[in-house]
């Protein structure tokens, strides 16, 4: 193997209110990057293994997920318990003295003179503030958490924005069609992790960015041939996963491949059973 | 030099003669002053079965001295190499503070559980931000509220790529909402942010260097 470098690793990710694309805002600082050094005299042991790398695609979840009962019941419960320990903030103290200004004003002993300066308190109240506030947020109009439309569509990138979603592609293995991780063949002079980079531009034709977390690959997955196809140079395939983010979602081109979002619990309809062992310890499931 | 010890000793066994009544209530008559026995090789006190009973500096390990004055130095910073990161800033930031605090107090615990050496966890500076918008009739603008965005930072010392993927996959999908993370190589220039301009030294060193 070609020996190269340590890449360092620059990435920021903002869990910030929702996008036009549906997905967290991430600025990526492309990482320093040594070109390899090629070294003249390298003994290369052939293994009958073909190497191949895929890369495991996540959307993060865009909203929170919503609370079971009993975690709602606690949200209430701490929130009560905080409200009646806390003290009084500034805006509900001036609402106190205004109003108590304002009985003062209507009692017969009022003398304008002795009050403290309060300017501009006396013109604008604490009250007309809350109200104006409460005008703005009225006509404030939040999008809608769940669209059961988008929820049904397996393609588009936005459904279930609770939950994160991973990409499956259906790709043509030996005779016969699968719905896999998207993979590329590993090629002489390049890392994995390229080869995961290459398999994801080759299958979504380039219309996805995505930040791959690190070059380590974080699982594998063995294939034998059946004993008749095998022979000298490949007993059969070694698949590696590379986690990667998606961070933009906005796809230029129609895909070439037929391209799945899919939740973990729905992988197991599409994937083979060994496979979908392997798969399913690299997808952590928060 | 001995005559001035031996000067010394009977002035103070005079002295010892004459208080001796009144000491003998207080005092038991094993002990006797250092100054009266002659060497210090026959110290009767130290035959006493308890001498030294409560002796336990000599079994810390040995510090070197403390210097008073200790300049704030930079821990050493972890250069990368194959198969590990190095020091890495792990920076938490947003405007409830709460969330923020206990994000990266989760970070910390994560890390200690993981085995990842975090060699400081800091906070910068609070920046305040305030909001303003225009009125509706006229040009002015006034001031309609004030964010204060806060910042906590991890400082790992080293992480392994192996682990990395995995390191980075559990914080994003724990990350609360409304926070910021950001994952970046630790530089001198960052360590140096942190401390405070000194203007009136700055001018000085300039006027000693014109």
């Amino acid at each position: 193997m070609v020996s190269r470098s340590f890449p360092q690793l620059l990435t920021c990710f903002n869990r910030t209110a929702v996008g036009s694309a549906g997905c967290r805002r991430f600025s990526i600082t492309p990482p320093g990057r040594a070109t390899p050094q090629s070294n003249t005299a390298v003994e290369r042991v052939t293994s009958p293994w073909t190497l191949m790398a895929a890369v495991c695609l996540q959307r993060l979840p865009v909203i929170t997920a919503d609370c079971s009962p009993i975690e709602q019941r606690f949200k209430q419960m701490m929130q009560q318990m905080e409200l009646e320990k806390s003290l009084l903030s500034d805006h509900e103290l001036r609402l106190m003295e205004d109003a108590e200004r304002m009985s003062r004003k209507q009692g017969n002993e009022y003398d304008s003179d002795e009050e403290e300066g309060h300017g501009d308190q006396a013109i604008m109240l604490a009250q007309d503030l809350e109200d104006t506030w409460e005008q703005r947020f009225k006509s404030f109009q939040p999008a809608p958490r769940v669209r059961a439309d988008l929820d049904k569509d397996l393609t588009s990138v936005q459904r279930c924005l609770a939950d994160s979603l991973v990409l499956l592609a259906e790709q043509q293995v030996g005779a016969e069609k699968l719905w896999l991780l998207p993979q590329a063949a590993w090629q002489e002079g390049e890392t994995l992790r390229q080869t995961a980079e290459r398999a994801l531009c080759s299958v979504t034709a380039a219309g996805f960015k995505a930040t791959f977390l690190g070059n380590a690959p974080c699982g594998v997955y063995k294939y034998k041939l059946p004993k008749a196809a095998r022979t000298e140079s490949s007993v059969g395939t070694k698949v590696f996963f590379f986690k990667a983010i998606l961070a933009d979602s906005a796809p230029g081109t129609a895909p070439n491949t037929a391209l799945l979002w899919v939740k973990k619990s729905e992988l197991q309809k599409y994937l083979k059973p060994a496979y979908m062992m392997k798969v399913d310890r690299c997808i952590l499931s928060l | 030099m001995n005559h001035v010890f031996r000067k010394l000793q009977v002035t103070v066994t005079q002295q010892a003669s004459i208080l001796s009544p009144s000491l003998c209530r207080t005092t038991p008559s094993i002990q006797h002053p250092v100054w009266c026995t002659a060497s210090v090789g026959d110290r009767e006190y130290k035959g006493m079965p308890t001498h030294g009973i409560g002796r336990w500096k000599y079994l810390l390990p040995r510090q070197a001295p403390k210097k008073k004055k200790d300049k704030t130095q930079m821990k050493q910073m972890v250069s990368a190499t194959d198969t590990a990161y190095g020091t890495l800033n792990v920076k938490v930031s947003g405007y409830d503070m709460t969330v923020v605090e206990h994000y990266s107090q989760y970070i910390h615990n994560l890390c200690n559980r993981l085995g990842i050496q975090v060699a400081e966890s800091y906070a910068l500076p609070t920046k305040s931000t305030e909001v303003m918008l225009m009125q509706e009739q006229g040009n002015k603008m006034y001031v309609e509220a004030v964010l204060k965005t806060h910042q906590r930072v991890v400082q790992l010392s080293s992480l392994n790529t192996s682990l990395c993927p995995i390191f980075v996959d559990v914080l994003l999908k724990n990350q609360p909402e409304g926070v910021q993370l950001s994952v970046k190589e630790h530089t001198e220039a960052d360590f140096q942010a942190r401390f405070k301009a000194r203007p009136e030294l700055e001018g000085l060193i300039a006027q000693i260097n014109q």
